[in-house]
């Protein structure tokens, strides 16, 4: 902000004071924003349903001590390790199989939105990257190619699930019948109702979903790096893969931690493609954070807005230390 | 010899290139490819096991089937249309207004509000889900494209004014202190330098909360479910799949290819606003 002098003078209340110039937007926003933030607030130490607000009453902690005590909130698996006997490969690849195996076993709503934001976070810092590269590349047909891969962006997750679900259908999903080309696979896989698949599936489509967004913040943080620098290095005799390494991706760090950092913010959040696609289920294994809350306080008929209330704030709360720490972790390094 | 190596290996290596980035476009793009030749396809193809990409029989009987039997699918596209369009008209009215006072002017309590606005965009919109509800049952606004329009417009400002905020800040000083000698009141120069001097920086807001809008799910589904009459399209789409998925997937394909062809249309003509409103709204997780 170079020079913003105050208004001289006397200030009038009429249509030349920045006072007034606030007002619409601090009015919806007070209202319709910070209101209702800190209404949860307080009402996640009440004892409250919307339906009986006579029997509302002060719970101190109770609905957060609550939460602790929900299984279907806290349950967690724990560290699943595979059984049997294993192949040559499951032993060389062991950590990324017991890393695999226990995010892909179901648990509490936390847990759930934990293990697809696991799921769903590294793919969607990895593909785009490689997909912005590759773009960069093209040349004349990048604008081309960029805009394509964009196009799922603008679309709306109900839209996407609806679309998915259809390529997910047992019977005739794309999904399915690309499968059934495969010699020795008659049937495919039951996708969204099966425990062990349906929560990557949804990750994958989530990843396909946010593909052309990402790509753009890479193609943005990658036309900031000037090409003299990957020139000079490939100069001096660096392959493409070392100034890559060397010189690329390290120029990117911020761009790869705000991808990180929206991508979790994002998936720890997640909603819709629950809702719509699996409805929590099979079972609970899709069932998430803000899908369990939703239920609590519109779903399950009591309207138990008190503990939706702590839910929510609990979710938030735990949002808020994840992206401090990741902060002060990317602060570190440097 | 080695140059002619040379090239061909370069001439390989962008073929393979280019095919790579055609298979991913091609994942990409596909799937809405493929709802709009099926919603073209007649009821038997439909229920088929073989993989039928391109249809036999061209037909549009799943778009009058869907406009005589989808009662409600008009009323959600009409829904969809005002709140998404009021979202965006309160939405830059007021943000931008804002944004005018806070970027330009010094004032008592201005880093406050600031703080304020900027604050809440690190907390997660579904913590003022419960509050907000309460609040839009208690003033009757429930079911309402005004309570839903507010409530969006709430979601959008802080976003907005902190892109705005930066556009104006970069107007130039000497082009308001002439308006001002001129006799421009602060509300005039306003509308005759800021808007115009913001005008793309305004769009790519625009398209953003549009696109937030049209396809906003949580708060519409929780706010606008009991009558066809305030159902939006994403919440109405979601309900048509459920009642129709066992009937007839043609009037379905159909549907969905109507509710996302307009906003694919108009991001492939405003690609450059698009892209840059949303890489401004990246901050907003």
């Amino acid at each position: 902000m170079a020079a913003a002098p105050p208004i001289p003078g006397r200030r009038k209340w009429g249509l030349d004071n920045p006072y007034v110039f606030l007002l619409p937007a601090v009015l919806i926003f007070g209202a319709f924003t910070v209101y209702p933030i800190l209404r949860s607030l307080y009402l996640s130490f009440y004892d409250y349903e919307f339906l009986h607000p006579e029997r509302m009453h002060w719970a101190g902690l109770g609905n957060y001590r609550e939460i602790f005590h929900d299984e279907r909130v806290t349950q967690w698996p724990g560290i699943v390790l595979p059984k049997g006997s294993l192949s040559v490969w499951q032993i060389v690849f062991y950590p990324f199989l017991v890393f695999w195996l226990t995010i892909n076993s179901p648990g509490g709503a936390f847990w759930n939105s934990i293990r697809f934001t696991l799921m769903y976070v590294p793919a969607t810092i990895i593909l785009p990257l490689f997909l912005a590269v590759l773009i960069e590349r093209a040349g004349r047909l990048s604008t081309f190619f960029r805009t394509l891969n964009f196009i799922p962006v603008v679309v709306s997750v109900a839209v996407v699930s609806i679309i998915w679900m259809w390529i997910y259908h047992p019977e005739y999903g794309v999904a399915n019948t690309l499968l059934r080309m495969i010699p020795g696979m008659s049937e495919g896989f039951i996708w969204l109702s099966d425990p062990k698949l349906a929560m990557p599936a949804i990750a994958v489509m989530c990843v396909w979903h946010g593909l052309g967004f990402n790509m753009l913040l890479y193609l943005v943080g990658l036309q900031r790096i000037p090409t003299e620098l990957t020139e000079a290095a490939t100069v001096d005799g660096a392959s493409g893969w070392q100034a890559f390494r060397g010189i690329t991706l390290p120029l990117l760090k911020p761009t790869i931690l705000l991808i990180g950092l929206l991508a979790t913010i994002g998936a720890l959040k997640v909603f819709g493609q629950m809702f719509i696609m699996t409805n929590g289920g099979p079972g609970d294994s899709t069932l998430s954070m803000v899908l369990y809350l939703y239920n609590i306080a519109f779903r399950y008929g009591k309207f138990r807005f008190g503990y939706a209330s702590a839910l929510a704030w609990t979710l938030a709360v735990f949002i808020f230390f994840v992206s401090l720490v990741a902060f002060r972790l990317s602060k570190e390094r440097e | 010899m080695a140059i002619n190596a040379d090239r061909a290996r370069r001439l390989s290596n962008s073929g393979l290139l280019y095919l790579v980035l055609l298979i991913v476009s091609a994942l990409s793009i596909l799937p809405f490819v493929w709802v709009v030749l099926s919603s073209l396809k007649p009821y038997s193809e439909l229920y088929s096991k073989q993989l039928a990409f391109w249809p036999h029989h061209w037909t549009l009987d799943n778009y009058t089937k869907m406009i005589e039997k989808m009662v409600g699918f008009g009323c959600y596209y009409r829904n969809s249309i005002l709140v998404s369009v009021g979202t965006v008209v309160l939405t830059l009215f007021a943000g931008s207004l804002a944004a005018y006072a806070l970027a330009r002017f010094r004032f008592r309590g201005d880093q406050a509000i600031l703080l304020v606005f900027l604050g809440t965009i690190m907390v997660p919109g579904e913590v003022g889900l419960i509050g907000q509800y309460e609040l839009l049952s208690a003033y009757h606004l429930l079911n309402t494209l005004t309570g839903l329009t507010l409530s969006y417009t709430a979601f959008n400002l802080a976003l907005t004014i902190f892109i705005m905020r930066g556009v104006f800040a970069a107007v130039p000083q000497e082009m308001l202190d002439a308006a001002r000698v001129d006799g421009c009141s602060w509300w005039e120069s306003f509308w005759q330098i800021m808007v115009p001097m913001g005008a793309s920086g305004l769009a790519a807001s625009a398209t953003l909360v549009f696109l937030n809008a049209w396809n906003e799910f949580i708060f519409a589904l929780t706010m606008n479910n009991w009558s066809d009459e305030a159902r939006t399209l994403p919440v109405g789409i979601q309900l048509l799949q459920g009642q129709w998925q066992h009937w007839d997937y043609g009037v379905l394909f159909a549907s969905v290819m109507l509710s996302f062809l307009p906003v694919i249309i108009m991001f492939l003509f405003l690609q450059k606003t698009f892209m840059r409103g949303l890489t401004a709204g990246a901050i907003k997780g």
